[in-house]
């Protein structure tokens, strides 16, 4: 087999050499337990509130405002679930949700979620949830930043004025946007924002959740008061420190990066509509992030795409896999209003900043005959 | 030998990973695959914990621990909505029906294989494999054959003569030299985590083995095959109660009381009047049988012929006669009597080692 291509960023990302560094000299450095009165306690405390600071910095937030969490599912809980014990009403939730909002929403009680659809872009309906609004303040509105399923960005600030409106708690999961457009909570007036360190190359099990000043929040883990109680728990520092750091180079990259992914996922997309008659490509009317491309592939057989895909070395995803590995279809694109024979046989390519026209290539090459194999 | 790719079913038992490791071993490119069949929820909530039934969740996460280990891909193939369909909505109307059907028949032959055959394509896979004791052979005129297993106690021909004939050419079942005992060694030399795994006895979507429970989910508690109804002799004496005959198959003993001078067996059901008949070992005997949904693998027999029956699960094949062939049924005359012949089980045909094919035991 010649060289694999992975366009699975999506799903995770290499750890950055940049943010491995940060780790190791934390891990052999600075290992102290932050909670501690004596210097290793000192110096792993600077190192975290450092690290804190930094990222307050980076999305025009306060230090105090900054919860280390143990990674994107976490922080979407203690928001969603945290929000939902603090507070009385019912939660509002994005049909294109992450399904560590809309799980967590559910376990709080399956008669407070209210489900606000999207269009057929997989844009949020404001209307409907000016309409959700209307009838009474929920304790939270969670409509995520960018969807990870198919890309399309959302009306965040439409959002945010409603909810401001209304006086309901905002919060968005940032965890796909954060280094691939502006993320801001001085311009977006949002509550509660969750960030995932793994989908821009710092390493898995870290998150952050921003809950503004204010905000009423209960935690959900109970213990020695870390993360001003919202997430007790000695803290893991390396990984803040390496969060902090890969989302640094994220965002000083941004605009470049982003313009290069653009060009490359036109470029897919083009190639493959040329070569594949049906082919669609999903929230393709709407901005998008410039790394997602989600193509429906009416006649393939949806589970068998992948794996005829990753049997020629190449990785890309679909729906959610479920914990026996059989894939389910997309609730984002049921949500759209596919029919099931598009939501069914979709694919997700993700494109990250190692990827290269020569892997774009490849895939161009490849697709269409493994296609071919799995139309039924 | 020539190099082939090849989808393995791996259901993470020790079968199944020992046939992907000699695969493997003989190098062709080998692919694992776990098929999905239910849904592990309902299953689970079955039983007080945890299952460990083969076709569980458990059995996925095994068959990924052995293809990790032999360094092959695997994937899960979702076939929950046809396996529903062709193989447990047929376990639920045969019970319903006061027969005895035998699940893994309807899943070879419906769903399994058609199915691996289907996605094996579309991966590049000429053959498929799966860890059944049986053999590929030919005939004389160098047709593909399927082949009774070299170890008589594990030997599943008896599983597979509803596979459909044009598959013949395209199967592998590496174990079928091999006994039972010289797997699990083979799996322990290759230290396969799945080497010391229990054999699954009882059918995969009813790991705990409670089918009335299983049928009542289905049918309802209510239904005319779990309510009470008579015990009743070949004459028509009345001996007693039983609480549904879906709980009874022929030749059972459990479940009708004692205190007789001969010991009784159930000879049959009656739906239709919820009677469950009983008699002695000697009424339990039956010197020919009629097998319907026939499915042949090789020539069929024809009128006259002699050939072996088996008509159960670790039966020994037995000699009969072909009595007859029409309408879809074959007629049978056993050289000896046979006992507890149960309607809705196989009956497979033999020429030699040689599965001719077979059929359901009509009621």
């Amino acid at each position: 087999m010649t060289d694999p291509v992975y366009l699975d960023h999506a799903a995770t990302t290499p750890l950055r050499p940049q943010a491995r560094e940060a780790m190791l000299d934390v891990l052999s450095r600075r290992w102290g337990n932050p909670s501690s009165v004596h210097r290793w306690g000192r110096e792993a405390r600077a190192a975290l509130e450092d690290a804190r600071a930094r990222f307050a910095a980076l999305i025009g937030a306060e230090p105090a405002e900054i919860v280390f969490t143990r990674g994107g599912t976490e922080a979407d809980n203690l928001a969603v679930l945290g929000r939902a014990r603090a507070v009385a009403g019912p939660l509002a939730c994005s049909a294109i949700e992450h399904r560590a909002v809309l799980a967590a929403a559910r376990a709080a009680g399956s008669d407070r979620l209210r489900i606000v659809p999207v269009d057929e872009n997989g844009v949020v309906d404001a209307d409907a949830l000016a309409g959700v609004l209307r009838e009474g303040t929920p304790a939270l509105v969670s409509v995520m930043w960018a969807s990870n399923e198919v890309g399309a960005v959302q009306p965040v600030e439409h959002v945010a004025g409603l909810c401001a409106e209304a006086g309901a708690a905002f919060h968005s999961d940032a965890v796909q946007a954060l280094g691939k457009v502006p993320v801001r909570v001085d311009r977006v007036r949002v509550d509660l924002l969750s960030f995932s360190a793994h989908k821009l190359g710092g390493p898995r099990g870290a998150g952050v959740l921003f809950a503004r000043r204010g905000t009423r929040l209960h935690p959900l883990l109970f213990g020695g008061g870390q993360e001003r109680g919202l997430r007790p728990g000695t803290e893991d520092v390396a990984s803040a420190v390496a969060f902090t750091v890969a989302a640094e180079l994220a965002e000083a990259e941004r605009e470049q990066a982003m313009a290069r992914a653009a060009a490359l996922r036109d470029r897919l997309e083009a190639g493959l509509c040329e070569r594949i008659p049906g082919l669609r490509i999903n929230a393709a009317a709407t901005q998008r992030l410039p790394t997602i491309s989600n193509l429906s592939v009416p006649g393939a057989d949806p589970e068998m795409l992948l794996m005829a895909l990753d049997l020629e070395g190449i990785a890309a995803s679909s729906g959610s896999a479920c914990s026996s590995g059989a894939v389910e279809p997309s609730h984002v694109l049921l949500a759209m209003g596919l029919p099931a024979e598009l939501a069914g046989p979709s694919v997700r390519f993700s494109l990250g900043r190692d990827t290269t026209q020569q892997e774009i290539d490849r895939v161009l090459e490849i697709f269409p005959r493994v296609v071919e194999r799995v139309r039924t | 030998m020539e190099k082939k790719n090849v989808l393995v079913a791996m259901s993470g038992g020790v079968d199944s990973s020992v046939a992907a490791a000699l695969l493997v071993e003989q190098g062709h490119n080998v692919i694992g695959v776990t098929m999905k069949t239910f849904c592990y929820s309902e299953a689970d909530a079955q039983a007080d914990g945890p299952t460990r039934s083969c076709c569980g969740l458990d059995g996925i996460m095994d068959a990924r621990l052995v293809a990790d280990r032999l360094g092959i891909a695997h994937y899960v193939f979702d076939v929950e909505r046809e396996f529903t369909r062709d193989v447990i909505d047929d376990f639920v109307s045969e019970y319903a029906a006061g027969r005895t059907p035998n699940p893994c028949v309807r899943c070879n032959g419906n769903t399994k294989f058609r199915d691996l055959l289907r996605r094996g394509k579309m991966l590049g896979c000429e053959f498929i494999a799966t860890g059944h004791y049986a053999r590929m052979g030919t005939d004389e005129g160098g047709r593909p054959v399927l082949l009774r297993g070299m170890d008589e106690k594990k030997d599943q021909s008896y599983f597979l003569w509803a596979l459909p004939p044009e598959m013949l050419p395209r199967l592998m079942f590496p174990l079928g030299e091999l006994t039972k005992p010289e797997v699990r060694e083979m799996a322990r030399q290759l230290g396969l985590s799945t080497a010391e795994k229990p054999e699954s006895m009882e059918i995969c979507f009813v790991p705990t083995g409670d089918y009335a429970g299983f049928l009542g989910k289905r049918l309802g508690a209510d239904h005319a095959a779990l309510s009470p109804g008579a015990l009743v002799t070949a004459s028509g004496e009345v001996i007693g109660q039983h609480d549904g005959y879906a709980r009874y198959t022929v030749g059972q003993r459990r479940g009708l009381g004692g205190g007789r001078s001969l010991p009784l067996y159930v000879i049959g059901t009656r739906p239709q009047t919820r009677e469950v008949v009983v008699g002695t070992a000697d009424e339990l005997l039956r010197g020919d049988v009629a097998i319907g949904e026939l499915n042949w693998l090789a020539t069929p027999p024809s009128a006259g012929d002699a050939v072996r029956v088996q008509v159960r699960h670790r039966a020994p094949p037995v000699p009969a006669r072909v009595e007859g062939v029409e309408d879809g049924l074959v007629r049978l005359a056993f050289d000896d009597p046979q006992r507890a012949i149960t309607p809705g089980q196989s009956a497979v045909l033999f020429r030699g080692d040689v599965v001719l094919g077979g059929g359901r035991i009509a009621a």
